[in-house]
């Protein structure tokens, strides 16, 4: 190539913002030219910490995940709060909702994802199928719809501004779904003092997450929280207050069963999509997201990739057919969508700059999931539907080598607030709920990451959480082999002996064993060990 | 022959230094040392074996004929140990008198067997060859290696023999295997590196102290006094893969123990960095006026959130918030590392990862908290400032600055042009060996590299390629029988000098009696040695006279000694370096400034990367190596004192009885840990304190018990320290009893 390659990245929220940082190497060297399109005026920042910064607990500047100033110091070109609003893939251009024009070699899309906002009677649904794209303005393609005033999705800093104003004004907060994002948020505003209600259809939280054990268990640790918890309710309408300037506020939610829940403000935490209406409108191959293959790459165009929260990866089935509904989707967590920045940074910059090509992105596994929250703990990964009793026979994989069928352990404890199931194959953690259980959590998250076989014996899991874990020492002070002088190993056992040998003194058993001449710190318990030692000897004095 | 009188010395192990005072017993007599009869194995160094190793080190009584010591020890009250003393300084002075001792010069003979030879043939010959080896392979061919715990004395002259006597670039010292981590992050951080740059008693006062990687329980006893408010106010946080005896002082209330899986120490820090961060812990104004940097640490940390930490870690986020936030609650906190964070091939981003903690919570150089590294050998603090670094001249300098050649050159007589620049560090020096344009003659001085260094095995196969071997030594350690000539040199008790404790105080190390008559101290040596290979300079056996000189090459340096002499010392003044002449020291440092040229800290961010090989596969464990409290480093001395070696005979491999189970071992069995690099034997220790996914050795065995068999030489690429802590083994319970 006579000029210097083009890549173009569409969004820069902190997955871009990755693959811009591993690009750097590349546009340093002067071996490609990037030009970065973010819709967000704002830096880009962890959408992890959204929640926390909702509710007060952290502050902007604690978000920041990337230096802008010196990706532009390297040369990196941006363009900020500007929209993409078309491709030219035969062109190999886009355009922006200012009408410039931008060419690219390679297009690299990070749009991430919007938040769902579901159909309720009184909030407008938008439709972003192909016929809906294209009756659309060209100014309004990429945008997201604005919602009535009193009502929000949790997806940006503007809507966590809103949920913040709500909770430092102790209002009263309707969340509409209990994912993990609807209860964390939901149980952070709580902590904070607001008044919150969680309205949800199934029968318990989390439950693409928990198992009905698990779930059952986090109802009531929410509920212990100080969380209103609403089951079993389809929300179908939303009603609206008008105040004294004439302005509509959010009133109520209306659920089908005639349920009426006023509040402040409503929350809706519906799920998320990826924005992958501009691959949609460019013909490009979309189901839960832009359809890429294992290197990222568009199935139907070279010069097109998709990272992150708007990538949906997926091996093309011989038989696809133009707006199939495809298998899977985006994970709609960070650490795969940094993965994929990171890997097309190296293969990009491998092609362009002659650095070593990384290794094959590996599949992701399935991811964990962690709700934050301070009162209640709950980590959760896979498939855990399955129960002790449900026996699944071992099969025989592609190479014929036998696969064993998954196992069940499970330990329940209402009364505690404590449940755990681990579905394991061969030993190995597949999928897991772990609520109440802290640490035995922490420990079956690092296992399930690096696929390690469990302990034989499950309990010793749990007895991360147990009184044994840090034992109370006071229990066992006695025993001949407990250490009372750490600085000169001597033992209750030793100091038995000294006092038998006629040692009455804490300065005598000091001479003969040395126990009580280091630090010092022992002195104390070393008096004790005498007296106790002596008064038994005294007992055993014939009378 | 009157006694002298009783000596107010310090105890000759660790960098606590502990006060003690050595009472000559008058009744009894020198006894002259019988020379040994050591028979070295007479094939190749290299097929040396555990048990021909061992045969050397005969257990023995440790007094001689009448029963009693020459001289006694007793506690010595000193700020650092107030009058206490650990099992290792109580037995210490049996050392002086066992029947290992070497007592004249030996010289390997060529049916591979060691017989005496006086001083004057042992040193013509070295000197002769060192001539040789430097005319026909270059200056650069002579190596030295040293030692952390020689005096400041000893470390500074072999250093400037290093440099003007043999003219050799090519030094460095085990120090590279304990200190150079922390010492690299200190120096980017604050631009000095002293390990406590404040008094340890100041961690008195600290109702928080969070130590990371240390088990001072164990390795400094006398140093726990210092952590009782802590510990009485819920204030210790002990970070460990295993429950140790420093970690049980966390119990019953005293306070919190993380327990992170090996290699994911980094990743830790960033995460409680994150959490100070997020939730707005920092000491703002102190990041203003104190720190640059910190806008990218933030940015860096962002990344890694609780959850996240947690999954890497195996630390639970509610630990970690309770860490966090206990740590800012401004009621005096310490951040402490020591060799378990560092002693990775990114152990210098751990430590600078704790230091940015520290520096966000606004620790360091404020009058009630701080930043420090515990310093492991004796004079693991004296010993890194002086010039045994292969980087480095005395006063902490660098050798590749213009300005310290010019002062040091001044101060030795020499042209500044003629001091040879910087060598390699540790692991490369080793490695060199034997290979091309590599080390073919070496002298060791303090230090027995086929214990202590990484890929034991591969030592040994340099060593063994060597022309030339010297080491002095007190004893036949491992290394010594390997060597051509083994010079016996004077014990802590034979000699006067300076030690530099891990509070950066200088301390005067005072004799208590008189050497064996065959015994040399090694600035007499390095004199003689000087004088046959007619190098410029004057090298004095006085350590009076050697540390004056040592204080004019360290003036204007970061570790000034100007202002110290051994007046001054002997007055008992409290004496921490920088020590400029005409000041009165610094007791603390950076209460003002640090010490770049700005006054300010950096805050440099630090990300992970991956393991030098894998870890966890399936099938394998976590190597961790440590210490036990009955031994010191590669166990040397104290595998020959008998009341130690009784104590603690043999390394023997910790296991979770989860793990032992599915090994099928049971506890008390034999087991042999393997890598590609080596295997180890070892007794089965299963406990319950040890995480499932990692096995503990002690690494002061020699033999095939030799923990350092399994470690590998990859390095940090800014300290040059060696990954010791995370080694990839399998094990396995050996069944039917093999003796070799």
């Amino acid at each position: 190539m006579s000029v210097t390659p083009r890549i173009v990245l569409v969004g820069y929220g902190p997955v871009g913002a990755r693959f811009v940082e591993d690009l750097l190497p590349a546009v340093r060297l002067g071996a490609v030219a990037l030009t970065v399109v973010g819709a967000e005026d704002e830096e880009a920042y962890n959408r992890v910490l959204v929640a926390e910064f909702a509710v007060g607990r952290t502050d902007r500047s604690a978000m920041e995940v990337t230096d802008t100033a010196a990706a532009v110091d390297a040369g990196v070109r941006f363009v900020r709060g500007a929209h993409v609003t078309g491709i030219d893939r035969d062109a190999r251009t886009v355009t922006l909702d200012d009408e410039s024009v931008l060419g690219y070699d390679r297009l690299v899309l990070a749009t991430g994802a919007r938040a769902n906002v579901p159909t309720l009677d009184g909030v407008d649904a938008v439709a972003r199928d192909l016929r809906a794209l294209l009756r659309l303005d060209h100014s309004e393609q990429g945008r997201d719809q604005r919602l009535p005033d009193g009502v929000t999705v949790l997806r940006d800093l503007a809507d966590a501004r809103t949920v913040r104003a709500a909770v430092e004004g102790r209002r009263r907060i309707v969340v509409l779904g209990a994912g993990v994002l609807g209860l964390e948020i939901a149980l952070a505003a709580a902590e904070e003092g607001a008044e919150v209600c969680v309205v949800h259809h199934g029968g318990h939280p989390m439950a693409r997450n928990l198992d009905r054990g698990g779930g059952t268990m986090l109802a009531r640790s929410v509920v212990r929280a100080g969380v209103a918890l609403v089951a079993h309710s389809r929300a179908e309408a939303v009603t609206y207050r008008t105040d004294d300037e004439g302005e509509r506020h959010f009133d109520a939610l209306v659920c089908a069963d005639g349920k009426i829940i006023a509040g402040d403000l409503l929350v809706l935490s519906c799920g998320v999509s990826a924005r992958a209406e501009l691959a949609t409108l460019a013909g490009l191959p979309t189901s839960a997201g832009v359809l890429v293959d294992d290197g990222l790459r568009s199935w139907d165009d070279p010069h097109v990739f998709a990272i992150g929260d708007c990538a949906h990866v997926a091996e093309r089935p011989a038989d696809y057919l133009a707006g199939a509904r495809v298998a899977g989707g985006p994970s709609g967590l960070i650490g795969p969508g940094w993965r994929q920045a990171e890997w097309l940074a190296a293969s990009l910059s491998a092609e362009f700059a002659a650095s070593a090509p990384p290794p094959p992105l590996a599949a992701p596994r399935p991811a964990l999931v962690m709700l934050k929250a301070e009162a209640v703990d709950v980590v959760s990964v896979g498939d855990v539907e399955l129960e002790p009793w449900d026996a699944e026979p071992s099969t025989v994989d592609a190479d014929g080598d036998r696969v064993p069928g998954r196992q069940v352990s499970q330990w329940v404890d209402p009364e505690h607030g404590r449940y755990l199931k681990m579905v394991t194959r061969g030993g190995v953690l597949e999928g897991m709920v772990c609520v109440g259980l802290p640490r035995t959590a922490a420990e079956l998250t690092l296992l399930f990451e690096r696929g390690s076989e469990l302990p034989a014996d499950r309990s010793v899991l749990l007895r991360n959480d147990g009184p044994d874990y840090a034992p109370a020492t006071d229990s066992d002070t006695f025993a001949p082999d407990a250490t009372v002088c750490w600085c000169n190993g001597v033992t209750v056992a030793h100091i038995h002996e000294s006092v038998d040998a006629g040692d009455t003194t804490v300065a005598c058993v000091g001479k003969s064993t040395r126990a009580g001449t280091g630090c010092g710190g022992c002195k104390g318990r070393i008096g004790e060990l005498i007296e106790r030692f002596m008064e038994t000897e005294a007992a055993e004095l014939p009378v | 022959m009157t006694p002298a009188p009783a000596a107010a010395t310090h105890c000759p192990y660790c960098a606590l230094q502990c006060a003690m005072t050595l009472t000559p017993s008058a009744a009894v007599p020198v006894r002259p040392l019988a020379a040994p009869s050591v028979t070295a194995p007479s094939v190749t160094a290299l097929s040396v074996t555990a048990l021909s190793v061992t045969a050397l080190s005969v257990t023995a009584p440790s007094v001689v004929s009448s029963g009693e010591p020459r001289v006694t020890v007793s506690g010595r009250d000193f700020p650092t140990n107030r009058g206490g003393l650990c099992k290792k300084g109580w037995t210490s002075t049996v050392l002086l008198d066992s029947p290992d001792r070497i007592a004249e010069p030996m010289r390997r003979g060529a049916d591979g067997t060691f017989s005496p030879v006086s001083w004057v043939d042992a040193l013509d010959d070295i000197a002769e060859r060192l001539r040789r080896g430097r005319a026909e392979h270059g200056a650069d061919s002579v190596g030295v290696f040293g030692g952390g715990g020689l005096t400041n004395e000893k470390a500074y002259q072999l250093g400037k023999f290093a440099r003007i006597a043999l003219g050799t670039s090519r030094i460095d010292y085990n120090g590279r295997f304990c200190m150079s981590s922390a010492a690299a992050a200190g120096n980017r951080a604050f631009g000095v590196d002293r390990g406590l740059p404040f008094p340890l008693a100041a961690l008195g006062s600290a109702e928080t102290i969070l130590v990371l990687g240390s088990n001072v329980a164990e390795t400094m006893p006398p140093f726990i006094a210092h952590l009782e408010k802590a510990r009485a106010n819920g204030g210790l946080v002990v970070v460990d893969p295993r429950r140790t005896a420093t970690v049980r002082l966390t119990e019953n209330g005293g306070g919190t123990h993380l327990q992170p899986t090996p290699g994911s120490d980094l990743v830790l820090l960033l995460g409680l960095t994150h959490i100070v961060i997020a939730e707005k812990l920092v000491d703002e104004r102190f990041l203003r006026e104190r720190t640059v940097g910190f806008d990218a640490l933030a940015r860096s940390v962002g990344a890694w959130w609780p959850q996240r930490v947690q999954s890497v870690t195996g630390v639970p986020v509610h630990q970690l918030r309770e860490v966090a936030r206990r740590l800012a609650s401004g009621r005096g906190s310490y951040i402490l590392t020591g060799r378990g964070v560092e002693q990775h091939v990114d152990g210098t981003d751990t430590a600078t990862a704790a230091i940015n903690l520290a520096l966000v919570l606004g620790l360091p150089g404020t009058p009630h908290s701080g930043y420090g590294t515990l310093t492991g050998q004796g004079n693991g603090q004296g010993g890194r400032e002086h010039g045994q670094k292969a980087d480095q001249l005395p006063g902490y300098r660098k050798i590749v600055d213009p300005a310290a050649r010019a002062h040091v050159a001044a101060v030795w007589g020499v042209d500044p042009d003629d001091l040879p620049g910087a060598g390699l560090p540790a692991v490369e020096l080793l490695n060199s060996f034997g290979q091309p344009g590599g080390v073919r003659s070496l002298l060791v001085h303090g230090s027995n590299v086929v214990v202590s260094a990484p890929n034991v095995n591969r030592v040994r196969a340099g060593l063994a390629a060597l022309d030339l071997l010297v080491v002095c030594d007190f004893f036949f350690s491992e290394t010594a029988s390997l060597a051509d000539y083994v010079l016996p040199v004077t014990q802590w008790a034979e000699e006067e000098g300076t030690m530099t404790s891990l509070e950066g105080r200088v301390i005067r190390r005072r004799k208590a009696l008189d050497a064996p008559s065959g015994v040399r101290n090694e600035l007499w040596i390095m004199r003689e040695l000087a004088r046959r290979l007619e190098s410029p300079g004057v090298f004095s056996e006085s350590p009076a006279e050697v540390f004056d000189e040592l204080a004019r090459a360290s003036e204007g340096g970061l570790a000034d000694y100007s202002g110290i002499d051994y007046a001054l010392l002997d007055s008992g003044a409290p004496v921490y370096w920088p020590y400029p002449a005409g000041s009165n020291g610094t007791p603390r440092l950076f209460q003002a400034a640090f010490a770049h040229p700005d006054g300010l800290a950096r805050i440099v961010p630090v990300t992970p990367r991956p393991a030098p090989e894998p870890l966890n596969t399936p099938g394998s464990l976590t190597l961790i190596t440590g210490r036990l409290l009955e031994h010191y480093q590669s166990g040397a001395q104290t595998r020959r004192v008998p009341e130690l070696n009784d104590a603690k005979p043999h390394a023997r491999a910790e296991l979770h009885p989860t793990t032992a189970a599915s090994l099928g071992v049971a506890d008390g069995d034999l087991v042999e840990l393997g890598n590609s690099r080596g295997s180890v034997r070892a007794i089965a220790l299963v406990t319950a304190t040890i995480r499932p996914d990692t096995v503990f050795l002690p690494f002061h065995f020699a033999g095939s018990e030799c923990a350092n068999l399994l470690t590998q030489d990859a390095t940090d690429p800014i300290s040059g320290m060696p990954e010791f802590k995370t080694t990839a083994v399998t094990v396995r319970a050996v069944r039917e009893e093999v003796t070799a």
